[in-house]
């Protein structure tokens, strides 16, 4: 395992792009050190930052300290297991291909960002635009899993394409806004305007009943075989749902209805179960 | 070779390989699993006349069911994977997507040897299936008229093994049954393994070919009391009065000859005069189950 401690926290925002446990694999330490990474306008070597210790060679990188003004970490992964100590800045795990991170903390904004695969997961709070799309792009989240423990902010799983994002706690506005397809579950609740404008996929929303957007649709009380099977996946990720039915919505209606919206607590009527 | 009292036969079973799956289907409860899974493996009891073998593996708990439900495990065996598939597709698809509850889950390792069948099923969802992927898992959801129909998309196969078989010659009918029916019990405790007769028992035991040119089989006279002296040869001794056959397919050799093992110690016992196997002169399969050497030494009782 390889670790790097941070001693010297930066006064600007440090990127660690590409400072990943699949990357490291063939560098000896003292070479991990000398690596390049940007101290706002400036180029510095990693080891201004980081004190590195241990061996990169078995893929384990692990993270020591308050990162919160370390952006990138874990972005562009592909394989691995990259631990972080503490918290973390914006862009953790961003389009991330494969391998797991965890966060001992909490994460800031973009976290899982467009993200195609791997396994993110965050013990404690997650910032705004967790897996989704950056602006001008096309499809957010596109595959592998974000769990988050804590809440999570605004615009979660924006235009998220396959996928599961999955929240302990609350999610802010615009969850799962114009999704295109995949899975988000807001297990405390999510603020206005979930689901506007998605086109497929489904959002599970615990907590209180929202108010939905416009498009959104009433359609049943009914207990889908599907949420079983979520239901043992999330328990292996460490979050508990039981719920026998959920009640279904529909929507949104101006982009043909075919996402569906769940929400666990109101479900009078779970239909057969 | 005796077993209380019991002559074991020394020949061997012949059996050939089939490709099989493993199908999970769950309901709401134990009974509507069982209603799906008696329809899905309705008319499966030989290639000779049906598109599949099949039947009930086992009975799974909430606990061991992909979606938390009870369930039932399916073993089906057919002559090809395209034929298996096909099967499959249609079985499911005519009794398990139109049960009452039901889903469906596969339930062997996915290789590049798996069908598709949820990835086919989908289509009957109109454009209003959703499909799931849950690491290399998809699932496909089909809107019905109680909720859903969720079934994986792709299923395993493996090369099964098939044709395991034991022929208990009885003094009576009512003893060869019940024989048969200790045998079926004794069988069915072994994981992988299903008898696809009805309640595991044939009363039909048939020869490869026929008088009649259409015919793919037809009646074993040998094994047919009532033909006791008007055919050249019986397989019956004197004292036999009825022969019942159970038929044993697995996912692997190792569970068929287990299930024969166990078949053949609880089939023995009064009025049982002999247990003796079906084969084909070693012409027909590649698996030659001998009786004597799956029990090994036997202590005579």
């Amino acid at each position: 395992m390889l670790t790097l401690t941070l001693h010297t926290q930066p006064d600007v925002p440090l990127e660690l792009d590409g400072v990943t446990p699949d990357r490291l694999l063939k560098l000896a330490a003292a070479d991990v050190a000398r690596l390049p990474v940007a101290h706002g306008n400036r180029t510095v070597e990693l080891g201004t930052f980081f004190a590195v210790a241990g061996d990169a060679s078995d893929g384990d990188l692990r993270i020591v300290g308050d990162c919160s003004r370390v952006k990138l970490i874990g972005s562009g992964m592909t394989a691995g297991t990259l631990t972080v100590e503490g918290h973390v800045g914006w862009h953790a795990g961003a389009r991330m291909a494969g391998g797991t991170l965890t966060i001992h903390g909490d994460a800031a904004d973009w976290l899982g960002a467009e993200v195609t695969g791997g396994a993110i997961t965050v013990r404690g709070n997650a910032g705004n635009q967790c897996g989704a799309a950056y602006r001008g792009s096309r499809h957010g989240m596109r595959g592998g899993t974000v769990v988050v423990h804590g809440s999570c902010g605004d615009e979660a799983g924006l235009l998220m394409r396959r996928g599961l994002i999955a929240v302990a706690g609350t999610v802010g506005q615009a969850a799962g806004a114009s999704m295109i397809a995949g899975t988000l579950v807001a297990l405390g609740g999510v603020g206005r305007d979930c689901g506007a404008g998605m086109k497929r996929g489904t959002i599970v929303v615990g907590g209180p009943e929202p108010a939905w957007p416009p498009g959104v649709r009433y359609s049943c009380d009914y207990a889908p075989a599907y949420l079983g099977v979520l239901a043992k996946q999330l328990a292996t990720l460490g979050l508990p749902l039981e719920a026998l039915g959920v009640r279904c919505y529909r929507g949104d209606l101006i982009h043909g209805g075919r996402g569906e919206l769940w929400h666990l607590a109101a479900a009078t009527s779970p239909g057969p179960a | 070779m005796q077993i209380r009292g019991t002559e074991i036969a020394d020949t061997f079973a012949e059996a050939f390989p089939m490709t099989a799956s493993r199908v999970v289907v769950t309901a709401v409860s134990l009974k509507w699993a069982h209603v799906a899974a008696a329809a899905a493996t309705g008319y499966a009891a030989s290639v000779i006349g049906c598109d599949a073998e099949a039947g009930v593996e086992a009975e799974l708990s909430p606990d061991d069911t992909p979606d938390g439900r009870p369930g039932v495990a399916l073993l089906f065996f057919a002559f090809s994977r395209d034929a298996l598939q096909k099967a499959l597709v249609n079985r499911i698809g005519q009794c398990i997507l139109t049960c009452a509850t039901t889903a469906c889950f596969n339930g062997l390792p996915v290789t590049d040897r798996s069908v598709r069948v949820g990835g086919n099923l989908r289509y009957f969802g109109d454009g209003h299936q959703i499909s799931k992927l849950h690491g290399d898992r998809r699932f496909w959801r089909v809107p019905t008229m109680d909720g859903e129909f969720l079934c994986e998309d792709l299923f395993g196969t493996v090369k099964g093994v098939a044709g395991g078989n034991l022929i208990l010659l009885g003094t009576s009918r009512a003893v060869a049954l019940e024989a048969a029916e200790r045998t079926a019990a004794a069988c069915r405790t072994v994981p992988g393994v299903i008898l696809p007769f009805p309640g595991g028992v044939v009363r039909s035991g048939s020869k490869v070919g026929s008088k009649y040119k259409a015919l793919k089989a037809s009646v074993n006279e040998a094994y047919c009391p009532t033909l006791r002296g008007a055919v050249p040869h019986t397989a019956l001794p004197d004292s036999v009065n009825a022969a019942y056959e159970v038929v044993i397919d697995g996912v692997d050799l190792a569970s068929v000859e287990e299930a024969m093992r166990r078949g053949m110690r609880a089939a023995a016992g009064p009025g049982v005069v002999r247990i003796t196997a079906g084969n084909y002169g070693g012409k027909l399969g590649p698996h030659h189950l001998h009786l004597h050497t799956l029990l090994g030494p036997v202590t005579p009782c």
